[in-house]
């Protein structure tokens, strides 16, 4: 029993006269966790944009449970990679959680309870009293995602979340993603450049080239990622099937 | 101590040496005095009242003039930071007025006010308006775009961006336009009442000049720059504890 909450129909997207992504059909279903991965200029952070109404296509429709997207939607909840400049630098922690919920004009009443939950569920609940500027990258981002989680979306878009962040806490932080994403049965488009982030933590993974060609569409592969759940950093990462997945999906990249 | 005195030095040492100058070279001069006779003028001024009412009318003259050309060139910034129509259509009008000198407008502004608080105020808001404008403009335009963003992912309405969002994002930059008006809005206000206002401590300063007591010109003087040095140092202090609680410089 699937349910496509996201679909994208020969969706096209022209920036300064180039064709940034040639004509690209994609669905997703509830539940799902969509890797899009690709080198730079391929077009994947304005798939992700398209998909969460910041940009219209040039030609071809993104619709959401069959209602085509028109502009932004509290619904879907945007991670931007620098969680430096997206957080509110005068607001503390949990004040820049309440922005979420204060745009969807959640009476003030219940907010602290909401806000206490949501930075639970990332590991802030001590440090609710805190600036931004007080805290190390990888915390900044776990804000980020809490405020997203504060608007209870049905879609998450992640652009590039963890690609500033040390190699120690991106793990950790996808491990955490991963546990949140099976708790809540979020549904998230994940842009990243990083194979193994995309493997690790993808359901599907779909590749895009760059400079696309009639003969060689954006599209360059959309795989299928049969790994068992919960994936483990060390386990799951000498898997037989993630080494395969990983030298084929090299392979599609153009290496 | 010793060490906090350091910075003491050198304005000790200048005003020892314009005591002697004064008692020795320019001894009956009518253009100097010495720093003890400015001291004497002061305590004199001080303990008759002039100095007092002197003093209040021109802060309170900067004061308004500030609060009403500075809320009117952050008004004026703030729609032309965020309306390019806005900006397109003032553009000719702004860059027209804005290189007058506001002492220029002084006769205008005695004709139209005469003498007294009024024209003085509406010289110092002239004055207060175009810089705090332009600078209101830039931190409008200023605000970090990723915010924008944020904003429009959250489906804010107009009202709600500018609130929670380009409001405070502005607050850091209006500081700056804030003690650019006051310095400006102070300069101008004694320039006011040398020239043609007869009151407050620019025209005290004028009046001790043409009486010729130098004496009392110079203790008028140090006292403007005690004032202006005061203003500064207590716009620095608001400004520091407005950005400490929007979480600038914590640990």
């Amino acid at each position: 029993m699937t349910e496509c909450v996201l679909e994208f129909d020969r969706v096209a997207i022209h920036l300064g006269g180039r064709e940034i992504l040639s004509p690209t059909s994609v669905r997703v279903e509830r539940g799902e966790f969509v890797c899009i991965i690709g080198p730079s200029g391929c077009g994947k952070t304005t798939l992700l944009r398209a998909a969460a109404g910041f940009v219209a296509p040039s030609s071809g429709q993104v619709t959401r449970r069959g209602q085509p997207i028109t502009g932004p939607s509290r619904e879907v909840a945007f991670v931007f990679q620098d969680y430096g400049r997206a957080l509110l630098p005068w607001r503390t922690v949990a004040r820049n959680v309440a922005l979420a919920l204060e745009a969807a004009r959640v009476p003030a009443a219940e907010q602290p309870a909401h806000i206490e939950r949501v930075l639970a569920t990332v590991g802030l609940g001590a440090h609710a009293g805190k600036f931004p500027a007080q805290l190390s990258g990888g915390m900044q981002q776990r804000v980020q995602i809490a405020r997203c989680l504060a608007q209870a979306p049905e879609l998450m878009m992640m652009d590039e979340p963890f690609g500033a962040l040390d190699a120690m806490t991106r793990e950790s932080l996808q491990d955490e993603l991963a546990r949140l994403v099976r708790e809540q049965g979020l549904t998230v488009l994940f842009v990243t450049h990083d194979l193994e982030e995309a493997i690790y933590l993808g359901d599907r993974v779909l590749a895009l080239r760059a400079n696309p060609t009639p003969e060689q569409p954006s599209l360059a592969a959309l795989i299928e990622v049969p790994l068992p759940k919960p994936r483990n950093q060390l386990a799951t990462k000498e898997h037989p099937e993630f080494l395969r997945l990983r030298r084929e999906l090299y392979q599609y990249l153009g290496h | 101590m010793i060490r906090w005195l350091r910075p003491f030095v050198f304005p000790a040492l200048l005003l020892a040496a314009l005591e002697i100058w004064a008692r020795t070279v320019g001894a009956g001069s009518d253009a100097v005095a010495p720093p003890s006779a400015a001291l004497r003028a002061f305590a004199a001024a001080l303990v008759d009242g002039s100095l007092l009412a002197a003093t209040a009318f021109t802060l309170g003259s900067a004061a308004l003039g500030l609060l009403v050309g500075g809320g009117l060139g952050v008004a004026m910034g703030t729609l032309l930071g965020l309306s390019p129509r806005a900006s397109r259509l003032g553009f000719v009008s702004v860059e027209l007025l804005r290189p007058v000198p506001s002492v220029a407008l002084i006769p205008l502004a005695m004709l139209v006010f005469g003498f007294g608080l009024r024209m003085e105020i509406s010289v110092v808001a002239f004055a207060c308006l175009w810089p705090m404008a332009m600078l209101t403009q830039a931190a409008a335009q200023q605000v970090e775009p990723r915010l924008l963003e944020v904003a429009r992912a959250l489906q804010m309405n107009a009202w709600q961006r500018f609130a929670w969002i380009v409001g405070p994002a502005m607050v850091p930059r209006l500081f700056v336009a804030l003690r650019l008006g006051v310095a400006i809005a102070l300069v101008v206000a004694v320039t006011v009442e040398i020239a043609a206002n007869p009151n407050g401590m620019g025209y005290a300063m004028m009046i001790a000049q043409q009486s010729l007591d130098p004496a009392l010109m110079l203790a008028w003087l140090l006292w403007i720059g005690v004032v202006g040095f005061a203003i500064n140092a207590a716009a620095t202090w608001v400004q520091q504890r407005v950005a400490r609680r929007m979480g600038e410089g914590r640990p």
